[in-house]
């Protein structure tokens, strides 16, 4: 029966889609690249050993979830700060560093270079493994 | 609880609207599993919830109602609410889909009307899994375009 058929089509796209999207969430991808950050761009001194930079916009559930995890991770480790930017209000820096999602998280090392990065809510254990990435460089 | 001022946008739980979509969902599966008239009276049933949320606000759609009183008591108020805007749009975006589609059965185009359903019918799957609202992405990009008085 043909909407049987598409029932099962659909529901199998809509699994695999499903599947992709969780799995990209939170993936942190070293950035290959001379991107390096500064107070100037990113409003805020950068900390002694990682910068949290994120990438938030308006209508973004997932972006208070963010900041909540990376004030909460800035606050009980050493030496790293996080900082919260509205996309809208630095449109060069987005366009600039390629920001195509938010929330987006790149994490700087103590130069503000940029080391590594993922789109989505990430999970405690990510953002803390690519912390260990960017001050295991040094 | 939601708050709605002149000034401030009005405000809803997030679970409510992984209910509503999980219940579309169900119904936009029998719709192409059904055989007529059953299935255009249960899709109409669905352009019908659609438009309510659409037009008069998601909180006065039969799903939305059904999450306040059947399911909201049992598990607390919400953490946090979202802005409305992007999933009411959503609402009217399944509506074009489900309407299109209603149409299509109507004039005996079945094609068009099994495919407008499963365009449908994968948002809705998407929403009540992980929480993507397609729809809520199309506004963001819409307004992105339009940048009129915030």
């Amino acid at each position: 029966m043909t909407g049987l058929l598409i029932l099962l089509v659909a529901v199998a796209v809509a699994a695999i889609a499903a599947w992709g999207v969780s799995k990209k969430n939170g993936r942190f991808a070293t950035v290959a690249g001379p991107e390096r950050l500064g107070v100037r761009e990113i409003g805020v001194a950068l900390g002694e050993r990682a910068t949290l930079v994120q990438f938030s916009s308006a209508f973004c559930a997932p972006c208070r979830a963010t900041r909540v995890l990376l004030t909460d991770i800035a606050e009980k480790v050493d030496g790293v700060v996080t900082v919260d930017i509205d996309a809208e209000e630095h449109l060069e820096l987005v366009r600039r560093l390629n920001i195509l999602r938010t929330p987006t998280v790149l994490v700087l090392d103590a130069d503000g270079a940029v080391v590594t990065r993922a789109s989505g809510l990430p999970r405690r254990e990510q953002v803390l493994a690519a912390l260990g990435s960017a001050v295991a460089d040094r | 609880m939601s708050s709605t001022s002149r000034y401030a946008p009005s405000q809803v739980d997030r679970r409510g609207l992984r209910v509503a979509a999980a219940i579309t969902s169900i119904v936009l599966a029998l719709v192409l599993v059904l055989p007529s008239p059953a299935r255009e009276i249960l899709l109409a049933v669905q352009v019908g919830v659609f438009a309510i949320a659409a037009f008069a606000g998601l909180k006065r759609s039969p799903y939305s109602i059904f999450f306040a009183k059947v399911i909201r008591p049992r598990i607390g108020a919400p953490a946090e609410l979202e802005d409305a805007r992007p999933p009411r749009f959503a609402q009217l975006v399944g509506l074009v889909f489900t309407a299109v589609a209603l149409i299509a059965f109507l004039a005996g185009a079945t094609t068009v009307g099994f495919v407008a359903t499963a365009f449908a019918l994968v948002a809705a799957l998407l929403n009540a899994s992980i929480g993507l609202c397609l729809g809520c992405e199309l506004y963001l990009v819409l307004r992105r375009l339009t940048p009129a008085s915030a």
